[in-house]
């Protein structure tokens, strides 16, 4: 099982020989950053394929479980170590100014996302998701604007906020119990962790990696960074990375905090997000910051969904953010040129026919109209909302329906502009075709999924069950037997 | 009165939530960058110490064992490591931090917080050709047309 | 495959001719031959309208979710798909001749226009055979962005009324949505029969929470007050026969989707029960009264209108208020008035905005202040229009009346003395402005720049001509139609009206053979008179005089501005818009709520953290 290894360790190590390649030949440091994200999907896809029912744990660094390195794969964990290698790999960054840099830099954004999916304790998750955390203020940097730095700073002070917070709760979680190991965490939660010092502890951790997530209080940097990093950053930020922030939340609630007000707290945060995330979006007037707007609102939904206790309510989040996966990043791609003001976006689908089209197809399933999966996956939300019969319950619902109303109205009003008939003055640039066939790429998987409704649907749920599923984690990361597998 | 409850452990508590305490006033209060950059170490060093005390046992000793004899009681090593990380983490942070500052400081000549975010926003508003929203030091805009002549037009309807 | 999935298929198959071959010289006769096809498919289910058959269920089903999907087709449905398919094939059939060449000429795409018409029946139909709650949704959905599709064809102008349409459709789907899931909570079923079977035992307050959830969400289809602000424009900006088909069968949608979910799950039985507080009323009254106040006020809006296409349009929200008013009070007479008032409504409507296109397409203008004199023009279309806006007004001998005559009828039964009366304030408003609407039009004085106009090409003329029989046809021969409502009258559950082939056999009953027989009979007594009486003489529209003055082609002696200045002076203070500050003032209240949100992000950094300090100096406090 040391492919699990390997599809963190291979980016990593690219990342820092890159500079080094690049001396000997400039190609094959072009070259070798894509080359090694898709060998990393190759191990990754292969691994999925020996999984099956049975996830996997790895000791590494010698030691035995609450001690070592542990790396836990299931399924849950692993599609997200592959939503970020593959959609680094679609979204790799492509620099004016030094490619390099912007190519390591991507390169280390993959290979710790990997980690943080799959690492089995929070050491591990804290130090992958700081790592992930410094790759990203290099990425917004790289643009290299001024405005590009001021927002990676402004980011950059909540970050820390968020990173420091995080770190006092997971001290609070170690003196309770004496140990990080998320199996052990799962075995000892239920009597040392289910008191006020747990609920304390979840919820500097929860604002902590929040910050990623774009949870409510801590999401303001959103805008800013969206607005002045390039596009197909932005698209990985929203995307992809946020995800990974809410991997972590989620693996948190389901082995270690199980206090009904955590999950109130996800509730009103997720509420909150969604309202003022859609609301700031309807008065918006260029893309890109509507789309990051409506990324909190979207992340929002999310929040509600991990609200729902038990299995139905990680598999809402997972089908909601699956979604998103798709969903953002190619309308980041597509508002690398329809980027400015939207008033400017007079006539677009004239020169751009394919873009056009697909932003309505985008926009459609973002405000989720059947048969469309955004529909699907709002309905999956929905559903175990109402069946709790609670008034915040039916507050949050709602809350999303009206948020969908706001989105039809300030996504269509682009779509207007899009198909307007008088052109604007400027005449409008087509898109790169990379970034083109990336975004179709993605919205051809969203169309591909209206057919495929079923099965996929099935896998998400067979996947959320796993990932809920304490009693493996125990049993896979620490066996019965005490004679394990040193390495 | 009794003192009891200032022992060490109680003292040293304090002072790691009082570190974060001042760190987080540093970054709530304060607009000037650097001081917003310190209290971020600040705060980072209150988490530290938080995290070093919660094995914290009085005259442990350090967790090696030397001949395959186990000290009787031994300091945690694992809060230890993880301390190590995220203080290098965090000088790195701040480092860059502290860089990123720099370079602000030559774009927009300042290093005012409430500065800096409006430049920004300017600069977004410019790069996108769309006029800054109206600030609370502007007045509102004035609406275009009057009541009166929307009510004329609109009654056809 | 059965009959539905034929006929789905058929309509699928229509769509794609229509994308494919819209562009092209025999695209659109093509797709009319489609409709046609499509009728014949409907017409193999043609038990259903005569209750020999109850349901034709769709071989196609799918289970998402856990839920199995069914798609299946009774008399209600049946129904409505009848008048989905006569529209769409008349108004394609309008649209294949000079228009769609016209059209083209304009820069429009046909293959656009005919592909968005196309997906309107498709849509629609899908909507009809939906089997469950879940399914009623997606085909709702569906019916929503097709007929946006088909509002923002034009450009322009009509972006901003489609984009208030589906603003204002999109949140009622988002009503209904919650309503259904609602009823999904309460019942764990999307099922028909369970939720039929649960209402009995749910609570007051559930009920009332789901009717005006359902009812706001079926509403702003249908536009009743207060949702009916949308309507109006966007149909009449639609391109030309897709107006008529809009304003045929399109808002009927949501007539639909009601009757099915509020009169046959639910039950009127079940809204009599559901009292308001501290009045006299319950859940029926009140949706009674909207439907009255839905009567009242658009057709008096209409009746100021200046633009032909949105006078017809506003009186198209207008008359939903009788549809929705007949099947809320349930009996036998008005839900056959309701739906009776569905089919003769989409027959002389899509006529109407024939005519109305067709003048547009002669004269280039539908002002009302800029016409006139066209009757002898264009006598083919005016005879349309007589037809059409008798119809319309709800006289004899046109089926328009007849189904009126049914309602009012039932108010009368059901003891609801004021209801009737609103009603007939309604009539009267309709009878005034269609009045308005021929006379500015056809009658009186021939402006200079229309002397060279001709009559509609045969392309338009012969599917106005058609519906023109129809409407004559089923108001002398009712029963025709009586036998399809009382099929559907026999599905949902409603008692059944008697009746005949010409009318309804009860006290005081109706038999339009007769009516109509003595009209026509009196009719040509008095044509008699006037042709063999000899004392008529043709003369030039300028051989005369007014005010002791002979005319000139200068003289405008035809008064079309400023109409009714008498009962304008009435009733003008009434007019103030309240609707439209309403609406106003809530896009305000957004756009203020979301100005705040926007400060929030950009200013709230610091205030934000500060917040984040309480929550960490609590944790302290627990610690």
């Amino acid at each position: 099982m040391n492919l699990l290894v390997l599809m963190i360790a291979l980016p990593l190590l690219a990342a820092f020989l890159l500079s080094i390649i690049d001396r000997a030949s400039s190609f094959a440091a072009r070259v070798i950053g894509p080359l090694v994200l898709l060998a990393t999907a190759a191990i990754g896809l292969s691994v999925w394929s020996q999984l099956g029912d049975a996830p996997q744990a790895v000791q590494w660094g010698g030691f035995q479980a609450p001690l070592g390195i542990t790396l836990y794969a299931d399924q849950f964990g692993l599609l997200f170590a592959l939503a970020m290698t593959i959609g680094t790999l679609l979204l790799w960054p492509r620099s004016t100014g030094n490619q390099l840099r912007s190519s390591s830099l991507a390169l280390l954004l993959a290979g710790t996302g990997s980690g943080l999916a799959l690492s089995g304790d929070l050491f591990n998750i804290y130090v992958f998701y700081e790592l992930m955390t410094v790759v990203s203020y290099g990425l917004i940097a790289s643009r290299g604007t001024s405005g590009s730095f001021a927002s990676t700073l402004r980011y950059l002070v909540i970050s820390g906020f968020g990173a420091a917070l995080a770190l006092a709760g997971i001290a609070l979680v170690y003196q309770a119990t004496g140990t990080l190991n998320l199996a052990q965490l799962a075995q000892v939660a239920p009597e040392k962790l289910n008191n006020l010092q747990g609920f304390a502890a979840f919820v500097l951790m929860l604002v902590g990696f929040g910050v990623k997530a774009e949870l409510f209080p801590v999401n303001m940097w959103v805008p800013e960074v969206y607005a002045t990093a390039s596009s197909r950053v932005s698209a990985l930020l929203a995307g992809v990375v946020s995800k990974l922030a809410l991997l972590i939340i989620m693996r948190l609630l389901i082995l270690v905090f199980h206090q009904p007000e955590a999950l109130t707290v996800l509730l009103v945060l997720g509420i909150l997000g969604v309202a003022t995330g859609e609301l700031a979006a309807w008065r918006a007037r260029d893309l890109n910051r509507m789309l990051a707007f409506s990324s909190i609102g979207q992340l929002g939904v999310m929040f509600i969904a991990l609200s729902i206790p038990g299995n139905a309510g990680i598999f809402a989040a997972l089908a909601v953010a699956v979604h998103h996966l798709f969903l953002k990043p190619a309308m980041f791609l597509l508002a690398a040129r329809w980027g400015g003001s939207i008033r400017r976006l007079c006539g677009a689908a004239k020169t751009s026919p394919v873009a056009a089209g697909l932003f309505v197809l985008l926009s459609l399933s973002l405000i989720g109209v059947p048969p469309l999966p955004g529909f699907w996956a709002k309905l999956l939300v929905i559903m175990p909302l109402l069946t709790l019969d609670q008034p915040l319950y039916y507050f949050a619902v709602f809350i999303i329906l009206a948020a969908a109303s706001l989105e039809a109205n300030y996504l269509f009003r682009v779509v207007m502009k899009l198909y307007d008939k008088q052109p604007t003055a400027v005449p409008h640039k087509a898109h790169a075709t990379a970034d083109l066939a990336t975004a179709v790429f993605l919205g051809g998987g969203l169309i591909a999924a209206v057919f495929m409704l079923v099965p996929l649907a099935d896998r998400l749920d067979s996947i959320a069950a796993q990932a809920t599923d304490v009693s493996t984690y125990i049993q896979t990361v620490a066996p019965q037997s005490l004679e394990g597998d040193v390495q | 009165m009794s003192m009891e409850f200032l022992d060490g452990n109680t003292i040293l508590y304090s002072a790691a939530f009082g570190l974060m305490l001042i760190g987080i006033g540093g970054i709530v209060i304060s607009n000037h960058l650097m001081r917003i950059i310190f209290g971020i170490a600040l705060l980072e060093a209150g988490a530290n110490l938080l995290l070093l005390l919660s094995t914290y046992h009085e005259g442990a000793s350090a967790p090696i064992i030397v001949d395959g004899i186990i000290p009787a009681m031994m300091a945690d090593p694992v809060p230890q490591a993880l301390v190590l990380t995220a203080i290098v983490i965090g000088v790195g942070i701040l480092a860059l931090a502290l860089s990123l500052a720099i370079r602000v400081q030559r774009a927009y000549g300042t290093l005012d917080m409430r500065e800096v975010r409006l430049r920004l926003e300017q600069e977004i508003c410019d790069e996108a050709g769309i006029e800054m929203p109206s600030s609370s030091e502007k007045p509102a805009e004035v609406i275009k047309t009057p009541v009166n002549s929307v009510v004329q037009q609109e009654s056809g309807s | 495959m059965t009959a539905l999935d034929n006929l789905l298929l058929i309509s699928a198959v229509t769509l794609v001719i229509a994308v494919l071959a819209g562009n092209s010289r025999v695209g659109g006769w093509l797709v009319t031959i489609m409709y046609a096809l499509q009728g014949a498919a409907l017409m193999m289910m043609s038990g259903l309208g005569y209750s020999t058959l109850t349901m034709v269920q769709s071989s196609f089903s799918i289970e998402v979710l856990s839920q199995q999907l069914l798609w299946r087709f009774d008399a209600l449905s049946w129904f409505f798909a009848l008048i989905t398919i006569g529209a769409g094939l008349f108004c394609s059939w309008f649209a294949s001749g000079e228009w769609g060449e016209k059209y083209r000429d304009n820069g429009g795409s046909l293959r656009l226009f005919h592909g968005a018409l196309a997906l309107n029946v498709f849509s629609m139909l899908v909507l009809l055979a939906s089997g469950d709650l879940l399914t009623l949704f997606i085909g709702w959905e569906l019916v929503s962005w097709a007929s946006f599709l088909i509002m923002a064809l034009a450009g322009g102008k009509a972006f901003g009324y489609a984009m208030r349409y589906i603003s204002y459709a999109f949140a009622g789907a988002m009503a209904l949505l919650g309503g259904l899931l609602l009823i999904y909570a309460e019942v764990g079923s999307f099922d028909f029969q369970s939720l039929k079977e649960a209402v009995p035992t749910m609570s007051s307050a559930t009920l009332w929470l789901l009717v005006v959830l359902l009812t706001a969400g079926f509403g702003v289809k249908m536009a009743i007050l207060p949702f009916h602000l949308w309507q109006a424009k966007a149909y009449a900006e639609t391109p030309g026969p897709g107006a008529a088909f809009l304003g045929a069968i399109s808002s009927r949608m949501g007539l639909f989707a009601f009757i099915v979910v509020i009169v046959q799950l639910i039950g009127i039985s079940r809204l009599v029960e559901m009292k308001i507080p501290f009045t006299f009323l319950d859940a029926q009254d009140l949706l009674a009264w909207i439907a009255v106040f839905t009567i009242i006020i658009p057709t008096y809006i209409a009746l100021r209108q200046h633009d032909a296409r949105r006078l017809l349009a506003w009186h198209g929200v207008g008359q939903t208020g009788y549809m929705l008013l007949g099947i809320v009070i349930a009996n036998d007479l008005g839900s056959a008035g309701g739906l009776m008032h569905v089919f003769n409504y989409a027959t002389y409507q899509a006529m109407l905005f024939m005519v109305v296109i067709a003048v547009i397409h002669r004269t280039g203008t539908s002002n009302l202040n800029k016409l006139g004199g066209l009757f002898t023009r264009m006598p083919l279309s005016y005879l349309a229009m007589l037809v059409g806006i008798i119809g319309l007004a709800g006289l004899p001998p046109m089926n328009g009346f007849v189904s009126k005559w049914l309602i009012y009828r039932s108010l009368i039964v059901d003891g609801s003395p004021l209801l009737f009366l609103g009603a007939v304030i309604g009539t009267l408003g309709t009878i005034l402005s269609v009045y308005k609407l021929i006379h500015n039009i056809f009658l009186g004085q021939l402006r200079v720049e229309h002397v060279a106009v001709r009559e509609a090409p045969l392309s338009m003329v012969i599917p106005m001509m058609l519906l023109a029989a129809v409407v004559f046809v089923t108001g002398y021969f009712p029963g025709l139609v009586l036998d399809w409502t009382s099929a559907v009258q026999a599905s949902i559950g409603i008692p059944v009206l008697a009746h005949h082939l010409g009318g309804i056999d009860m006290k005081g009953g109706l038999d339009m053979i007769w009516i109509v027989s003595v009209l026509l009979v009196g009719f040509g007594f008095g044509t008699l008179v006037f042709f063999l009486g000899g004392r008529s003489k043709r003369v030039h529209q300028l051989d005369n005089y007014a005010g002791g003055h002979f005319l000139t082609a200068e003289t405008r002696y035809h008064y079309s501005d400023n109409f009714y200045p008498g009962l304008m002076h009435l009733i003008g203070p009434w007019y103030r818009n309240s609707f439209e500050w309403l609406e106003r003032g809530l896009i305000s209240a957004v756009d203020t709520l979301s100005t705040a949100m926007q400060g929030l992000y950009r200013n709230a950094h610091p205030s934000y953290l500060l917040l984040a300090v309480v929550v960490f100096a609590l944790s302290w406090v627990i610690v």
